[in-house]
């Protein structure tokens, strides 16, 4: 389809941009803080992260609020951020197995190797909306201050009598800067090693249950960013592009699979699901040798899948692996989950292309929301063709040889099918 | 006497300095780089501080290969302080300290000024990651779990 650019609007487009930035910067209530949404929306910010593919908190925090609160907004402008951004150093590669975690858990067995250590999570326990309790009646002048729209500052100050109440926006008690205070004594029975636990596939390795699929070569990872990728890459390309892959069309992807009408995926058992740091490293340009210059949380994820096909090893178990940014266990989980459906599908199905070609958020809502753009001159040669057909077809039934009997007897449908075949035939999909 | 055997005087490596100045607070190394500049003028910035990314290359367990997670954005800055090279990566986007940092290593590398309150600052950064890391496993062991099964 070809497009028409079009122009003009510059006035309303400054003016609709206003409105939004009204409702980002303005309001009765303060300003979110960046430091507000990078410490209490770290999920969201994580999300963001990885599907921009840049660990940069602070900046997914900024991302965030300024695309006030939507998470695809937010990766795109932080996506756009890290294009103009150098590579400034080659990857020293780091081992999943250095992952140190923060939470862990084995659904597959329920002694691993290891502690299962829950982290912070509420997958245990109820899911209610935490609506606060009804506060007693308020005097009137706290009324009235909220009528005449007071800052929440002002109007705790007023109910409360004390004028040092903070604003929300502020910290309550300045943040010390000093030597960390000693850690309470140890509750757990924990020991610091156990942060770097074996992994259940070590377990099954073990007891000769899982295929072997470690290569002995080592190629080069796909980079993602600088060459096309479409269906036939190397798996590292395929593991990069699921780790930046927006996290509800991988869901999808994997629920479709699993209930709907796709069929690839089976239900698998997780092995590990792990949240934790991993380190960052990089090459001392004066010694050569690795440099640990910080660390960033990952989510890690291995799918442990029962082999049932004719063709595999039925005795055995195969694992699939996701990794992504920050803490986002669904999104790991449907990437683990794909990995070792895209083994085992081995490019007979369509999936792989699926998971290449349609999970990229950036993509999928970048063709949607073009067609809010204005797309006059390709509508309106549409209706123009349309009118066009129909004045054909009018001018075909009209035509007087239709209506009148052949001189031999014949029927005018027939003498029309006559004319028909006298015209070369035009090819199927020639352009109109 | 060359830069590793200077190095290695003080007890920290070069690599394990920039790993513990690229960790070190903000306030901390910036006020100990001006007063490392007070003490010798003429440090010449070599390359230009700036913000980029290093990609985040994991090596995963299944089938052994590599891939690139995502990109971390870093800053990188490098100077010439004291007749030494100073070179210093961290997380994030903090220009000032990562200069500072540079200008930090260079100084500990040079044996000279303030060689030792870079020392200092490391050790004790050290320090701090070890009492976080205290706390924060400190926090997260009760959290640990058996689940029981149920006979049926």
């Amino acid at each position: 389809m070809g497009y028409a650019a079009a122009r003009g609007g510059a006035e309303a487009i400054v003016a609709a941009e206003r409105l939004v930035r009204q409702v980002r910067e303005e309001g009765s209530s303060p300003q979110l803080g960046v430091d507000q949404v990078e410490e209490r929306m770290t999920l969201a910010v994580d999300r963001v992260m990885g599907e921009a593919g840049l660990w940069a908190p602070e900046l997914a925090a900024r991302a965030l609020r300024q695309a006030q609160g939507d998470l695809v907004e937010a990766s795109h402008l932080l996506r756009a951020y890290r294009s103009t951004r150098p590579r400034l150093a080659r990857a020293v590669t780091v081992s999943s197995d250095e992952l140190e975690i923060l939470r862990r858990i084995v659904p597959a067995y329920r002694v691993p190797s290891g502690p299962q250590l829950l982290g912070r999570t509420l997958d245990y326990v109820g899911r209610l909306l935490e609506v606060p309790e009804p506060r007693p009646a308020t005097d009137g002048a706290t009324r009235a201050a909220a009528a005449e729209g007071a800052t929440a500052a002002t109007a705790a100050a007023i109910a409360t009598g004390d004028a040092s109440v903070p604003d929300r926006g502020a910290p309550a008690t300045p943040v010390t800067q000093g030597e960390p205070e000693p850690p309470p004594g140890q509750n757990g029975s924990l020991s610091l090693p156990d942060r770097r636990p074996r992994r259940l596939l070590d377990l099954l390795r073990g007891q000769g249950l899982a295929v072997d699929r470690r290569r002995c070569d080592d190629p080069e990872p796909y980079d993602v960013l600088r060459q096309p990728v479409r269906p036939g890459v190397p798996r590292s390309a395929r593991l990069s592009t699921m780790a930046r892959a927006e996290t509800g069309a991988l869901v999808n992807l994997w629920y479709r699979n699993v209930l709907g009408p796709d069929g690839y995926i089976h239900e698998i058992t997780l092995g590990e699901v792990r949240h934790g740091r991993l380190p960052v490293r990089v090459e001392h340009p004066v010694t050569g040798r690795p440099v640990v210059i910080g660390a960033v949380r990952v989510t890690e994820v291995e799918a442990i899948e029962s082999l049932d096909g004719p063709d595999e090893p039925t005795d055995l178990f195969d694992v699939g692996y996701g990794l992504c940014l920050g803490h986002n266990e669904r999104k790991a989980i449907a990437m683990a989950n794909l990995d070792i459906a895209l083994e085992r599908d081995q490019g007979r199905s369509l999936l792989e292309q699926s998971v290449l070609m349609t999970t990229d958020g950036l993509e999928s809502s970048g063709f949607l929301e073009h067609l809010k753009l204005p797309h006059y001159v390709t509508f309106r040669s549409m209706i123009e063709r349309k009118l066009a057909a129909r004045q054909a077809a009018a001018a075909e039934r009209d035509r007087p040889d239709l209506h009148e009997t052949p001189l031999d007897g014949s029927r005018p449908s027939e003498a029309r099918q006559e004319d028909d075949e006298a015209v070369p035939p035009v090819a199927a999909g020639a352009p109109a | 006497m060359d830069r590793a055997s200077l190095g290695a005087r003080r007890g920290l490596g070069r690599e394990e300095r920039a790993e513990l100045l690229a960790l070190a607070v903000h306030r901390d190394v910036v006020e100990l780089a001006d007063r490392c500049l007070a003490g010798a003028p003429g440090t010449r910035v070599v390359a230009e501080p700036s913000v980029g990314t290093v990609p985040l290359c994991v090596r995963e367990p299944v089938v052994s290969e590599r891939f690139v997670v995502a990109d971390v954005l870093v800053t990188r800055a490098e100077v010439e302080h004291r007749g030494q090279r100073g070179w210093a990566m961290r997380i994030g986007d903090d220009l000032e300290a990562t200069v500072a940092a540079a200008i930090c290593d260079a100084e500990a590398e040079s044996g000279e000024g303030l060689a030792a309150e870079v020392e200092q600052l490391c050790r004790a950064t050290d320090r701090r990651r070890s009492v976080e890391a205290e706390r924060e496993w400190a926090e997260l062991a009760p959290t640990e779990v058996q689940f029981e099964e149920l006979e049926s």
